[in-house]
């Protein structure tokens, strides 16, 4: 479970972040956070991967309180916690495999397990066939399903996706949304940062729309409109 | 496995600059260790020099063989004496022969045993008090003259210390320059690994397990680097000390093997400090993910 209690972030040059949002996501809930850009949609990712702490307020992840989370313990915060990038972020000269396999071996993953659970993924993520390929030899659409496989393959209990679908085609997309809808199903919390309107609409899922780092509309199976907070 | 493997890769990648940081590295511990040679035999030979501080009480020509034992029972019984020797004509005239051929001749051509003195030589337990054991030694009856050397032993003392603490600010200068350049070899490592660092804090490694790979990287610049300048100097100080033997009666230098242990082990532990300290340095800002 995610929760932000009135939560402020203010950043060096003295720019809001978020004020006083405040909202909670359960356990297996798909939530889309929307808005303009500097809404604070950003500040609320990076809440959420422990790459900053509240000015005030709190956030709290499974349990665990991020703003006096000790920088020691942050990495253990962070397993929990799968990124997935709008630039896919692969390793070049890494084989999709040892991309996700990666992911592990940084955890200290033990090699039977590695060996063991990469080749699931890939074939959740429809990627078996390409476990050997290098990221340049990948569609757009193919390198974001590893960085979705790299992301699922310490089992965490959230994926946060930002903006996953900016760099595709609207089919390619689609098929990257059926995936996130697909591992949601199975039970991982989705927070997915998007400016598409189509994927919002398609999905009927809950909404959250900040604006000027303020919470303006949280609604449980919200379309995109930003025009009309409610 | 992974920190080993990622680092020598690493190194590997970059042969060129680890090879330019190894010799730079071997360069700085070089004259680390040359400096550390230094202040060893500069304490070695001060400590020859203080040993050798003694005071020599010339005996008059007309004393018997009695009178001699006397002044050597008086002289040995003074409160500052540490040891004292007594010394005939004879064995002086012998003495100063064997020093040199060169020497051995003059004296032959000039009959030189008649210019030679019986003396008692002296060593001070506290060379503070040399003036005062000096004139107690003067006193003595049937002492001729007191040869008093601690003017110029002071004066050597006080040279070696000026030695000792430039060459200890050499070697502190050394090591800051050594970091340094660890530091900017790492640096080039951990930018041409940035994105990776950035998945690794993303996925959830500690800052342990990322640092991992860059120390080893470091210590192995260090360690190289000190194993080649412990090559150098072991070939160079005992080129030097077979060099400088001929000088053994003035002051000794330590042979190799003596000093071998404290050198190799100082150097090398400096080669992994600095590969260290230099490393982490290098990693620390590009953590803050």
């Amino acid at each position: 479970m995610i929760e932000f209690r009135d939560v402020t972030v203010i950043y060096d040059n003295d720019i809001v972040g978020l004020e006083d949002a405040s909202f909670t996501i359960e356990d297996g809930e798909f939530v889309f956070l929307v808005g303009k850009t500097g809404a604070g949609k950003s500040s609320a990712i990076k809440l959420l991967t422990g790459e900053i702490k509240p000015y005030a307020g709190e956030v709290i992840i499974n349990g665990v309180t991020v703003n006096t989370l000790r920088p020691k313990k942050l990495p253990y915060l962070r397993r929990s916690v799968g990124v997935v990038f709008q630039d896919f972020r692969l390793l070049p000269n890494k084989t999709v495999y040892e991309n996700v396999a990666f992911a592990m071996e940084v955890v200290r993953a033990n090699k039977k397990e590695i060996r063991r659970k990469v080749p699931t993924i890939l074939s959740l993520v429809g990627l078996s066939g390409r476990a050997q390929n290098y990221p340049n030899e990948l569609s757009g659409g193919e390198q974001q399903r590893v960085c979705i496989a790299r992301a699922l393959v310490n089992s965490p209990a959230i994926v946060v996706a930002d903006e996953p679908t900016g760099n595709l085609d609207v089919e390619t997309a689609d098929e990257i949304m059926k995936l996130l809808m697909e591992i949601n199903r199975m039970g991982t919390t989705i927070v997915m940062v998007t400016h598409s309107e189509k994927i919002v609409n398609d999905a009927h899922r809950r909404v959250i729309q900040l604006e000027s780092g303020v919470v303006v509309r949280d609604e449980l199976e919200g379309g995109y409109n930003l025009n009309v907070p409610s | 496995m992974y920190p080993l493997k990622t680092a020598f890769s690493s190194l590997g990648r970059n042969a060129m600059m680890t090879i330019a940081s190894v010799i730079t590295i071997s360069c700085c511990l070089f004259l680390f260790g040359v400096f550390l040679l230094v202040t060893f035999n500069i304490n070695y030979i001060s400590d020859q020099i203080s040993e050798k501080c003694e005071l020599q009480a010339f005996i008059s020509e007309w004393s018997s063989s009695v009178g001699e034992e006397r002044i050597l029972k008086e002289i040995s019984a003074l409160p500052n004496v540490d040891s004292a020797e007594f010394e005939s004509k004879e064995d002086a005239f012998r003495n100063a022969r064997e020093m040199s051929e060169e020497m051995a001749e003059a004296l032959d051509n000039m009959d030189g045993e008649q210019i030679f003195r019986a003396s008692v030589k002296v060593t001070l337990k506290d060379l503070a008090l040399a003036d005062e054991t000096a004139a107690q030694m003067a006193a003595v009856k049937g002492v001729a003259k007191v040869n008093n050397r601690r003017d110029i032993i002071l004066k050597v003392v006080s040279v070696t210390n000026v030695i000792r603490i430039g060459s200890f600010i050499a070697m502190l200068i050394l090591l800051l320059t050594a970091i340094f350049i660890i530091r900017n070899t790492i640096e080039l490592s951990v930018l041409s690994r940035e994105e990776e660092i950035h998945i690794m804090k993303f996925v959830g490694a500690t800052d342990g397990f990322i640092r991992g790979p860059f120390v080893i990287e470091g210590v192995t610049v260090g360690v190289i680097g000190a194993m080649v300048a412990i090559i150098i100097i072991a070939f160079g100080y005992s080129a030097l000390t077979a060099q400088a033997d001929g000088m053994r009666e003035v002051a000794a230098l330590y042979s190799f093997s003596e000093v071998a242990i404290p050198l190799v082990a100082g150097v090398l532990l400096l080669g992994i400090i600095m590969g260290g300290i230099g490393s982490r340095a290098a990693v620390k800002r590009h953590l803050k993910v």
